[in-house]
């Protein structure tokens, strides 16, 4: 019977031999194939119910933390809280069980849920010291910065919300300091359990005139009406096809090659003057002929240095590009370039492509690649990386960026950026743009813009206001009168922070936690 | 008591260290489980390791005295892969831990109580029909009205009370012994071969016809109660202890072919059987009905990949009955290819002692038998991880040792206690350890000195004299 045993023996081996190659089939082979199934949800479940690390402001306010679920029959060991509400909104983003992740939750997944390589080889370190590997980040935005610009951006008069975008990024390395856009959303209230809860608030928001979910200031273009003209005159400058000496004749209308519908100013009025003058009064016809002169390539290359034409590479997912157009879209069509050269037209750009062209001239010509993180930390708070600053793009010479530089103080002194004269007399470098929506004829609509730096001498914040034209206030009125007191709200706030923390005082001021607090604060 | 042996000694030593890893791997495990579920050290983890630890001390210390000279491997194997099981199992379901717990004591208690009162290998060898008449009944229990039950359905369940139970895990063992009594007493005779149909050889009938017989009940039965692991279970269990038992091939290939039958039958008569067959080739067009629950598994164990998602930190819940059936699943996922593998070992371990401890017995019976109860456990684990990782179609089963339940886990251990004394006896005979008396020859041999005494006196008291010898 031995003979017998053994043959069983061996085949049971064999039969054992099979369980072990299929199940490295299913675990190593087919892996992949089987965790990217659409109905394999393990993946997102793994993420959920890991501890999941916060995000902090620079100014160390907590922006969103995990909560344990204490319902042990939940699906879901922890829920997300955003004690800010919508403040952050398109920042932080929501990070959802049913409806994916966005924004900062999304690109940061993995070093708040601790699953970094980085992270996964120091827990391996301190396998004993506790589970939780999960990851902080903490953002270049601060808390009281944004807030400011949330109530710049209110009506002062009703005080609803105007529909707009406010952006301050700190020239010399590309930090955004500030990002708010209206209308947004409140995240806490996608993340509620109840799936289809959470789907009827994502209809509603869905459908919501002004797309909340879509953050203004880099998912979305504007025309931008006058502020581009500092674009057109960087190109023009760069050129040497204009300079300080060049003057123009004052002119009521112009009318370009290829057509016989003549070019206007604003309001209709006759404008001219230096360079310095036609820069503060904002007159229309010598940014046409500049582009017009310039030509279609010229134009078109020049608009492509300062970055149009490129997704804004800013660290959040799915940012748009600013859009001026392409050579052969002008070279039958020269008046199309000619209202280009002051921002109307074909002309889109990307509010934060405003900030960053402000921020261009005050950082001597160089353009720095936006970051809204500065820092993401392990779980015991030491720096897992730091964001470093690298210059994007460089659309003029230093030379080019002090003449502009100069310009744009004209316009905040002389011009039509008086509105934005700083308290404490810091003096501001500015540029108004005021982008008519409408074709002629019908009634008037418009977005108020303005962009611009301070202190001009030695700039320490850029900024990009622009007001969407959604109702007859604001279509009425030009960038100067409207988005200047927003601008000049938010930078005198910041400079008088800067001030009172240069200052020696009996409390110091108060740092960037150097690690994240073991505690939360509910909201 | 006994006269001392180092052999035995070395033995028991061996195992009492393997099962104590065994108990610290099982409460590390434990420990592990509870901080990536709760991400807390569970506050009765001393209680529960020295609970652990002593139920496993005991009964290798029952070993220790009542069949010393036994394989030092199975118990710690079996320990480990309870283990692994309880705390899978409680990492599932929280509110099972406590049954588990309570089953855990009971079929310890049950190993030690077979190897008590099974201590020589022939009390079981002369109850042939006896095993017989309780697997049967065993098997038709489910079917009785009033005490038969159906979950999932199968009507495999019995409850008397508050007690349920699955008869037919006990059923596989009693035939076991009842085919091994059978064929060790008839081997000779059912391979003579004395009875030719054209140009096969076959045993006379009426040798043959009895354990024909036995096998078309326990089919019957079990496709009656639908219960087709079991049925294919049992069906292999025969094929293979006839095989071994006459050394015919003829048995095997004659097996096969009724299988096959049975088989395509099985899969005409029964839609269940069709739907299995269907899922096992291509789960995918069925994923919202009946393959669900394997593409899950198939989910899992990619969730686990290589390392695992670690205890407590992977989502085998979303597999249905995974806490069963699909239990190997959940260790696939959660301990990864590494832990999976362990498993298999384990099995392929087990299977190994099993089968060298049908090899070194000697009397036919302890062979076969030994031979029986390893083929139960191999093809029992075989079929169930086998269809949870689709090598075969899906039948319904536990996976010893490691699954939910308390009549698999209760008859496992009975199992793993008779391999043990089987284990024992072959090595009181081949000398490896003194072959003492038993304690129940003992007792015996002391009745019968203290009646020979008694007669002494009383043959003193009238007037003669004698010795009487009170050693054996």
């Amino acid at each position: 019977m031995n003979t017998r045993i053994r043959r069983l023996a061996i085949g049971m081996l064999v039969c054992y031999f099979a369980l072990f190659v299929q199940l490295n089939i299913l675990q190593v082979g087919r892996e992949e194939e089987l965790t990217a199934d659409p109905r394999n949800d393990r993946q997102t479940i793994r993420d959920f119910n890991r501890p999941r690390g916060e995000i902090f402001s620079a100014d160390g306010v907590v922006l969103a933390y995990s909560e344990p679920v204490l319902d042990a029959n939940a699906e879901l060991e922890y829920r997300r809280v955003y004690p800010t509400g919508s403040l952050f909104g398109n920042i932080t983003g929501y990070s959802t069980f049913n409806f994916g992740s966005t924004q900062i939750e999304r690109t940061q997944s993995d070093v708040l849920t601790g699953t970094t390589s980085a992270q996964q080889i120091k827990a391996l370190g301190d396998l004993f010291s506790g589970g939780d590997v999960s990851g902080s980040v903490v953002l270049n935005l601060r808390a009281d910065a944004q807030e400011v610009a949330r109530d710049a951006l209110k009506d002062p008069a009703t005080g609803l919300e105007r529909e707009g975008t406010v952006v301050v990024i700190e020239p010399s390395t590309g930090d955004v300091i500030a990002m708010y856009s209206s209308p947004t959303f409140d995240p806490n209230q996608v993340v509620v359990p109840d799936s289809r809860e959470a789907a009827d608030v994502f209809d509603f928001l869905n459908a919501y005139p002004g797309k909340p979910l879509l953050a203004n200031a880099y998912q979305e273009r504007y025309m931008p009406g006058s502020s581009f003209k500092v674009i057109t005159t960087g190109i023009a400058l760069e050129n040497a096809i204009v300079s300080n000496e060049r003057v123009w004749p004052s002119e009521r209308e112009w009318t370009p090659p290829q057509t016989t519908d003549p070019i206007q100013n604003y309001g209709g009025t006759s404008c001219g003057g230096t360079l310095v003058e036609v820069f503060f009064r904002s007159c229309n016809i010598p940014f046409a002929q500049m582009a017009v002169e310039l030509g279609p390539e010229r134009m078109v290359a020049g608009t492509q240095a300062w970055g149009i034409g490129e997704r804004i590479p800013i660290d959040l997912p799915g940012s748009v590009a600013s859009s001026f157009g392409e050579v052969d879209d002008f070279i039958d069509r020269l008046p199309l370039l000619a209202i280009g050269g002051f921002g109307q037209g074909s002309d889109v750009m990307v509010p934060i492509h405003m900030a960053m062209v402000a921020a261009t001239i005050a950082n001597g010509g160089r353009m720095m690649a936006p970051h809204v993180v500065d820092v993401t930390r392990y779980h015991d708070g030491t720096v897992l990386e730091r964001t470093d600053p690298d210059v994007w793009k460089t659309p003029i010479s230093p030379a080019t960026a002090a003449t502009l530089n100069s310009l744009m103080v004209g316009v905040v002194n002389q011009g039509t950026g008086r509105s934005m004269q700083l308290a404490n007399g810091i003096q501001a470098a500015a540029k108004t743009g005021t982008a008519q929506l409408n074709n002629t004829g019908e009634p008037e609509r418009s977005h108020a813009w303005i962009i611009g730096f301070a202190p001009a001498a030695a700039p320490r914040y850029a900024i990009a206001v622009m007001l969407k034209g959604t109702n007859d206030e604001i279509s009425a009125s030009t960038g100067g009168r409207l988005a200047g007191p927003i601008a000049k709200q938010v930078l005198d706030y910041l400079f008088a922070t800067d001030a009172a923390a240069a200052a020696p005082s009996i409390t110091p001021p108060a740092a960037p936690p150097a690690a994240p607090p073991e505690t939360v604060a509910t909201p | 008591m006994s006269t001392p042996s180092p052999l035995a000694s070395a033995r028991r030593s061996t195992e009492l260290g393997l099962v104590v890893m065994a108990g610290a791997i099982t409460a590390a495990a434990y420990t592990v489980a509870s901080l990536g579920k709760n991400a807390e050290i569970p506050p009765i983890i001393l209680p529960f390791l020295g609970v652990t630890l002593g139920l496993l001390v005991i009964a290798s210390i029952a070993t220790r005295i009542l069949a010393r000279g036994a394989d030092p491997t199975l118990l710690p194997l079996a320990a480990l892969l309870h283990g692994i099981g309880y705390v899978m199992i409680t990492r599932l379901d929280d509110r099972l831990a406590g049954l588990q717990t309570t089953w855990t004591f009971i079929a310890i208690a049950a190993y030690v109580g077979v190897l008590f009162v099974v201590q020589r290998t022939t009390d079981l060898a002369h109850q042939t029909w006896t095993f017989f008449a309780i697997g049967a009944t065993l098997l038709l229990l489910p079917l009785v009205p009033g005490i038969g039950r159906s979950f999932g359905g199968a009507r495999i369940w019995v409850s008397i009370g508050p007690i349920n139970f699955q008869p037919g895990e006990f059923a596989k063992i009693c035939l076991a012994l009842f085919f091994a009594g059978y064929l060790a007493e008839r081997r000779e005779l059912i391979a003579a071969n004395t009875w030719r149909i054209g140009f096969l050889r076959l045993p006379e009938p009426r040798h043959l016809l009895p354990i024909l017989l036995a096998w078309a009940f326990s089919v019957v039965v079990m496709v009656g109660l639908k219960d087709l692991g079991a049925s294919l279970l049992f069906f292999a269990l025969f094929v293979v202890m006839l095989w071994v038992a006459t050394e015919r091939t003829s048995f095997l290939v004659i097996g096969t072919i009724l299988f096959a039958g049975a088989a395509y039958i099985a899969w005409r008569v029964f839609d269940n059987v069709q739907t299995r067959v269907a899922i096992w080739l291509d789960p995918w067009p069925q994923y919202e009905g009946k393959g669900y629950q394997i593409v899950q598994a198939m989910f899992a164990l990619s969730n686990g990949g290589i390392e695992g998602t670690g205890l407590g930190l992977g989502s085998p819940n979303k597999i249905p009955e995974v806490k069963n059936d699909f239990i190997f699943a959940a260790v696939g996922e959660e301990l990864g290819l590494f832990g999976a593998t362990a498993v298999l070992i384990a099995f392929v371990l087990i299977i190994g002692a099993g089968f060298r401890i049908a090899i070194r017995a000697e009397r036919p019976f302890e062979k076969i038998l030994a031979t029986g109860l390893t083929t139960i456990i191999g093809l029992q684990a075989f079929i169930i991880i086998g269809g949870v990782i689709r090598v075969v179609p899906l039948t319904g089963i536990t996976l010893p040792f490691v699954s939910y339940g308390g009549s698999s886990l209760l008859a496992n251990y009975i199992l793993l206690a008779l391999l043990m004394r089987i284990s024992d006896s072959s090595a009181r005979r081949l000398g490896e350890v003194p072959d003492d008396l038993t304690i129940g020859e003992r007792y015996e041999a002391r009745q019968a000195a203290r009646q020979a005494r008694r007669e002494a006196k009383r043959a003193a008291r009238d007037g003669r004299t004698g010795r009487v010898d009170v050693t054996r």
